[in-house]
């Protein structure tokens, strides 16, 4: 593995080069068969997954008993991070990110991110400056959507449900 | 002001260096009870570290009514998503007591990140932590939304369902 594998991966792409092979000389290869999990809902908040080949499923169970399949990524088409917010929150996972294919991933444990922050390494600092961005995007979205929701429901006009949907489980944050 | 730098939960990552370093952008500020902090969809163009009072947040979320979303304690921090994102106020955040703040100007804040300094990242680094608690929260309230939509009784009653969303989301 070399930092350049992480070069074009959004979150990481702000680093300078010796930050991103800090981060690879911490980081270890993880490898998924199908059907295994690689994010479990509801578990302890874990590890950041850099996806370098494969097609996983983002799965979140609703109330009821129910689950559904929020999106559908092919890493082979995208390099992909998931696992996050693990990184940064104390509560679980909020979906399942389960392996549809043979995956490859980089794995940065919760527990080493955890050490480079109090050892005080800015590449930690600027990878969170980096997903607190994200998760500020995508909580000011959803407000929006939302708060549009109630208006257009407010009006009484036809409120396409379903998409307002789709809108809310766009860019999962996990 | 009163607290001391290091007591105040945003900065405590840092050490008597950092704090120097932020101390020069930190501008002391006052809001007496009843004054407006930012204004909804107005500008968001600083950040205040709140050390004592409490504020309000409002949001206009329908004509006419002025939706109540949080009252909050100092210690907080209000206009973090404004540095994050665009510098304007989703909500309206109004001084409920006298309030004792830091002011942080956005533009220097994110020039100070830019230029990759650790005071500031770690800074944001605590904002991080909590948008992630925040985002945990959002995320179980959209499986609520969802799954009443997919019930089909949501069809035949818009308003139970309009209700639940002003009054289950905490924006």
């Amino acid at each position: 593995m070399t930092e350049n594998q992480l070069r074009t991966v959004r979150l990481f792409e702000f680093l300078t080069d010796e930050e991103r092979a800090e981060f690879m000389e911490e980081a270890e290869a993880a490898t998924f068969e199908v059907g295994e999990d690689i994010i479990r809902e509801g578990g302890r908040p874990g590890s950041l997954f850099v996806l370098t080949s494969g097609r996983v499923e983002v799965r979140k169970s609703l109330p009821g008993d129910r689950e559904r399949v929020l999106a559908k990524i092919d890493a082979g088409v995208e390099r992909t991070v998931v696992g996050e917010r693990g990184l940064l929150g104390k509560s679980g996972a909020s979906a399942t990110v389960r392996a549809s294919s043979r995956v490859e991933a980089i794995r940065i444990p919760r527990e080493t991110f955890r050490r480079m922050i109090s050892e005080g390494r800015p590449a930690a600092f600027k990878l969170s400056y980096r997903i607190a961005r994200v998760l500020a995007q995508r909580l000011t979205r959803l407000d929006e959507e939302v708060a549009e929701a109630i208006r257009e429901l407010d009006r009484k006009g036809e409120t396409d449900l379903e998409a307002f949907r789709d809108r809310l489980i766009t860019d999962w944050a996990i | 002001m009163t607290t001391p730098l290091k007591d105040i939960p945003i900065f405590s990552r840092l050490d008597a260096e950092e704090r120097a370093e932020l101390e020069e952008i930190l501008e002391p500020v006052s809001f007496s009870a009843g004054e407006t902090i930012f204004e909804e969809g107005g500008p968001e163009d600083y950040l205040y570290v709140v050390c004592s009072g409490i504020v309000e947040v409002h949001k206009k979320v329908l004509p006419g009514h002025r939706h109540v979303l949080a009252t909050v304690s100092a210690p907080t921090v209000v206009g973090e998503m404004g540095l994050l994102t665009e510098p304007r106020a989703a909500a309206t955040v109004t001084a409920r007591t006298n309030i004792e703040a830091h002011g942080i100007n956005r533009d220097r804040f994110l020039e100070m990140l830019d230029g990759d300094s650790l005071a500031a990242c770690k800074v944001v680094y605590e904002i991080g932590r909590t948008l992630s608690e925040r985002m945990a929260k959002t995320d179980e309230s959209i499986a609520h939304i969802i799954a009443r939509i997919e019930r089909a009784d949501t069809s035949h009653d818009l308003d139970v369902f309009q209700d639940t969303l002003l009054n289950e989301w905490s924006f």
